[in-house]
């Protein structure tokens, strides 16, 4: 049973779009994404000397005319594509409730996940949490997996601290195979703690996308005036902090400047970016925003 | 400015509590978020403390005023218009006598009585007034400042205990009366509450005393020459004291006891076998704030004569009392009892008679024939053995019992309240009754004839019943106040004060009322010398730890309190009323309620 955004409709929608990749990976099997390998796709890649044994076909018989040289025209070979979705799932995401942020979430990444799954790619999802291991589906191809990918994403409960740079590093030790590389996160840490991450997934060669969810109480925090022990959902840390409209005013302030530094980092590192305030309609984000940023072809 | 209702300013001291609840940490709500990411540099850590850093808001400081103006308000501050027309009350009972740090409380109190009249203008009329003995005037017209200030100058508290009075209506009728504008009475008892007509003015402050409460000088018994005296001390302090008493006469120092007196207690002293004198003083040795109730005076009994009629069958037996010294006895025949002039005598002896009714005068009944309505007689019982005793008794004081065997006897069936003093196996011997002050004793045997050495228990027995008799007839303590009876004046006779003054009596006059000042009064009838002894006897003013309060009040408002005062408290309280919607704006109630039921629930969670 799917969640309740993904209605046939939205899945009739999904099913038109296509993960952009803005490196070329070597796939497993022929496909719809390029190869840095010569193969037999119609898009031609570049010429060399006929050698005998050459299949004739692909001799150019215009150069040969103009040069009276034969020359062979090569094609880039066309594969599929292994996507990794990684799903932040550490105590953060469950504020202020699990459904409120967490399955908004998974929500996306499932719609990600269906996209690469519809175009008969390779999908492995990853839950980025601290305890328990590296916990993370097999490749998925083909859409009749999509109920596998509900299943694991929705069933995890969000929980525990995370350190996204070592979490990230257990699950791609055991990473073979480049490719495309969703990171969905609040990414409400420190840059010293995600920058470490994102530049680990850039160092495996992956293409990075970014998503970034917020709630709606994390935007715009509705607290009562007045003397408050607010306490850190991961660590347990608990504050006294005295509430008011300035507090409100430079918290705001400071969650932009936050989401700033960290669009600016992306930017920087070729990473796409986008953050996702979960009140907001799934089918606008997914079919508006996210091709905006040149996530989707 | 003045306060009718000072105490209420006390309050102010209660205000720093509103500190309180600001001081006290309140556990703040306790609210999980995402990440204190963006928080931490802000937010400061979670103490466990109870307290913290004192942060007061603007309310607070209008709860402050808030409190501070109803405080205000219930003092009833009133401006004062300056009266010209005024009384002033002075109290000059003998507790106004008592020091406050070496100095007098009525000298306090002459002082701010000038200091009173000191702030009248040179147009001020006053009229002084003393309480005691009775509140009268002490001049006839009124008196400008400076006269006033005179008098109050040369003004002596007495040696009185006050007339007991409703102040309140009694200084309010002198003000209407006369037309004051306001009428000061200046005390030692504390105020409860202030009118504008009347204002008590207290000076002194509770303290610790000890006094001789009493004094009594007497003859050991009857046939004794030598004396004994009984002096009552009481503690009117916070602690337990050992007190020192000497016994005085003409100067020297007859004898000392030292005795423990706890607090709030009295205990007596007892001085036996000293020789006469013609006067008597009792001093405590210990210093305390009231130096007068620490001396009692008293004079030497007067010779002893107890002057008995005997109603007897048998005159013989009766005429044998004669042989005691003292003793002066006119015997009848019962018979001739309705028609014998009875007045004179200190005591009636019905021996084998009954009287148709109860004499007026102590009596003694010895086995009286007929059943009277004190007792009833049993029957006849020889050599009657005491059973049972009352001890201790003056009836029964030296007496072996074993040795007490009335040949003759019929017991006593008591029809009356009283004491069955002796006992024997057959049933009461002798019965003590009391009525209106009378005493009456039966006896159910005979203990005449007075034979001395030769029957020594009834001898003392009858030595013992005439005691009884004697101690019976009382003497009353004569208290300052007191007029002294002067008898038949003639001309030359004077009266010589305690201090030595002497004031010449008028022929005619009775008696003399001038004795209010403790001490030895002389009375001089030409050549011969009466001494009198008067000393303060109302323990209320020896007892210098709460005077009773003088509430003013109910009784002196209205009159003229409005041309001399204008109050400004209702002002005050409409101020108040106004920071109240001040400070329901600020904090309305309902918010502050929702935020601390959300506490609450934070604090379930």
């Amino acid at each position: 049973m799917l969640p309740s955004p993904f209605t046939p409709q939205f899945l009739t929608q999904l099913e038109i779009l296509r993960l952009r990749t803005r490196k070329e990976f070597l796939g497993a099997h022929t496909g719809s994404y390029s190869s840095p390998r010569r193969g037999t796709s119609l898009e031609f890649a570049d010429y060399r000397r006929y050698t005998p044994g050459d299949d004739l076909r692909y001799l150019d018989w215009g150069i040969y005319a103009r040069t009276d040289k034969l020359y062979v025209k090569l094609f880039r070979e066309e594969v599929d594509l292994f996507a990794y979705v990684f799903i932040d799932a550490s105590a953060s995401m469950g504020y202020p409730s699990r459904e409120a942020k967490y399955l908004p979430a998974t929500s996306i990444g499932l719609a990600l996940s269906y996209v690469v799954l519809a175009n008969h790619d390779h999908v492995k999802l990853h839950l980025l949490q601290e305890s328990g291991g590296a916990k993370a589906t097999q490749f998925y191809r083909g859409r009749r997996r999509m109920n596998d990918c509900v299943n694991f994403a929705t069933g995890a409960t969000p929980g525990g601290p995370l350190q996204l740079a070592a979490a990230l590093g257990d699950h791609l030790k055991k990473m073979r195979r480049p490719g495309k590389a969703i990171l969905i996160s609040d990414f409400l840490m420190p840059p010293s703690a995600y920058q470490p991450g994102l530049n680990l997934l850039r160092a495996f060669n992956l293409d990075i996308a970014a998503i970034q969810i917020l709630s709606r109480q994390e935007v715009d925090p509705r607290f009562p005036n007045g003397s408050l022990a607010l306490v850190d959902s991961e660590t347990q840390q608990e504050i006294k902090y005295q509430w008011n409209a300035d507090a409100h005013r430079d918290y705001q302030s400071k969650l932009a400047h936050h989401n700033a530094e960290l669009r600016s980092f992306c930017h920087q590192s070729g990473i796409h970016y986008s953050l996702y305030v979960t009140d907001r309609d799934l089918s606008e984000f997914v079919f508006a925003t996210l091709p905006a940023i040149g996530l989707f072809k | 400015m003045e306060f009718l209702n000072p105490t209420a300013l006390f309050g102010l001291l209660a205000l720093p509590l509103l500190l309180i609840p600001y001081l006290i940490r309140r556990k703040p709500q306790r609210l999980p978020f995402s990440s204190l990411l963006l928080f931490i540099e802000a937010g400061e850590a979670a103490s466990p403390k109870p307290w913290g850093r004192l942060n007061l808001p603007l309310i607070f400081f209008l709860q402050l005023l808030l409190l501070a103006l109803l405080i205000f308000a219930l003092s009833e501050p009133v401006f004062s218009i300056r009266p010209t027309n005024i009384a002033i009350v002075l109290d000059n009972s003998a507790s106004m006598q008592a020091l406050e740090d070496g100095k007098a409380r009525f000298a306090l109190a002459k002082e701010r009585a000038s200091a009173i009249v000191g702030e009248l203008g040179a147009g001020g009329r006053v009229d002084l007034y003393v309480t005691t003995p009775t509140l009268e005037k002490m001049h006839a017209v009124a008196l400008s400042p400076a006269e006033a200030t005179g008098i109050i100058a040369a003004q002596m508290p007495y040696d009185l205990a006050e007339p007991p009075a409703d102040y309140d209506q009694l200084l309010s009728q002198l003000a209407r009366q006369q037309k004051y504008q306001r009428v000061y009475l200046i005390t030692d008892h504390p105020a409860q509450g202030q009118s504008a007509l009347a204002r008590v003015v207290t000076v002194g402050q509770a303290r610790g005393n000890f006094a001789i409460t009493g004094f009594d000088v007497q003859r050991a018994s009857l046939a004794n020459p030598r004396l004994a005296a009984q002096v009552e001390v009481a503690n009117y302090s916070e602690r337990d004291e050992k007190l020192k008493i000497l016994l005085k006469s003409d100067g020297g120092e007859l004898a000392q006891r030292d005795i423990a007196v706890a607090s709030g207690k009295r205990a007596t002293v007892s001085f036996d076998g000293f020789a006469e004198h013609p006067t008597y003083e009792a001093e405590l040795a210990n210093r305390d704030a009231l130096a007068l109730d620490n001396r009692r005076f008293a004079v030497a009994p007067s010779a002893r004569q107890l002057r008995i009629l005997g109603i007897t069958p048998r005159p013989r037996e009766l005429a044998s009392l004669k042989t005691i010294p003292g003793v002066q006895i006119d015997i009848i025949e019962p018979g001739d009892y309705d028609k014998a002039e009875r007045a004179g005598y200190a005591l009636e002896i019905f021996h084998f008679a009954t009287p148709a009714a109860l004499p007026r005068g102590a009596a003694l009944f010895i086995l009286p024939p007929q059943s009277s309505s004190l007792v009833d007689l049993g029957a006849p019982v020889t050599n009657a053995i005491v059973s049972n005793w009352r001890e201790p008794h003056t009836l029964t004081r030296y007496i072996n019992f074993n040795l007490f065997r009335p040949s003759y006897a019929r017991p006593l069936k008591p029809q009356t309240a009283g004491d069955v003093v002796v006992d024997s196996s057959a049933g009461p011997l002798v019965f003590a009754s009391e009525r209106q002050g009378v005493r009456y004793l039966t006896l159910g045997f005979d203990p005449f004839p007075y034979l001395g050495r030769d029957n020594l228990p009834m001898s003392v027995f009858t030595l013992n019943l005439l005691d009884w008799f004697f101690d019976g007839r009382g003497g009353k303590r004569q208290a300052t106040g007191e007029a002294i009876f002067l008898g038949k004046v003639q001309s030359g006779d004077q009266v010589i004060l305690p201090g030595g003054k002497s004031l010449a009596i008028t022929p005619g006059a009775g008696f003399f009322g001038g004795a209010f000042y403790q001490g030895i009064y002389q009375v001089q009838h030409g050549a011969e010398r009466e001494l009198i002894a008067r000393n303060l006897l109302d323990h209320g003013e020896s007892d210098l730890r709460a005077a009773a309060p003088i509430a003013i009040g109910a009784g002196s408002q209205g009159g003229a309190s409005a041309s001399v005062l204008w109050s400004f408290w209702p002002y005050l309280l409409l101020a108040l009323l106004a920071l109240l919607l001040v400070e329901w704006f600020l904090s309305p109630p309902m918010a502050a309620m929702k935020f601390w039921r959300a506490s609450f629930r934070a604090a379930q969670r």
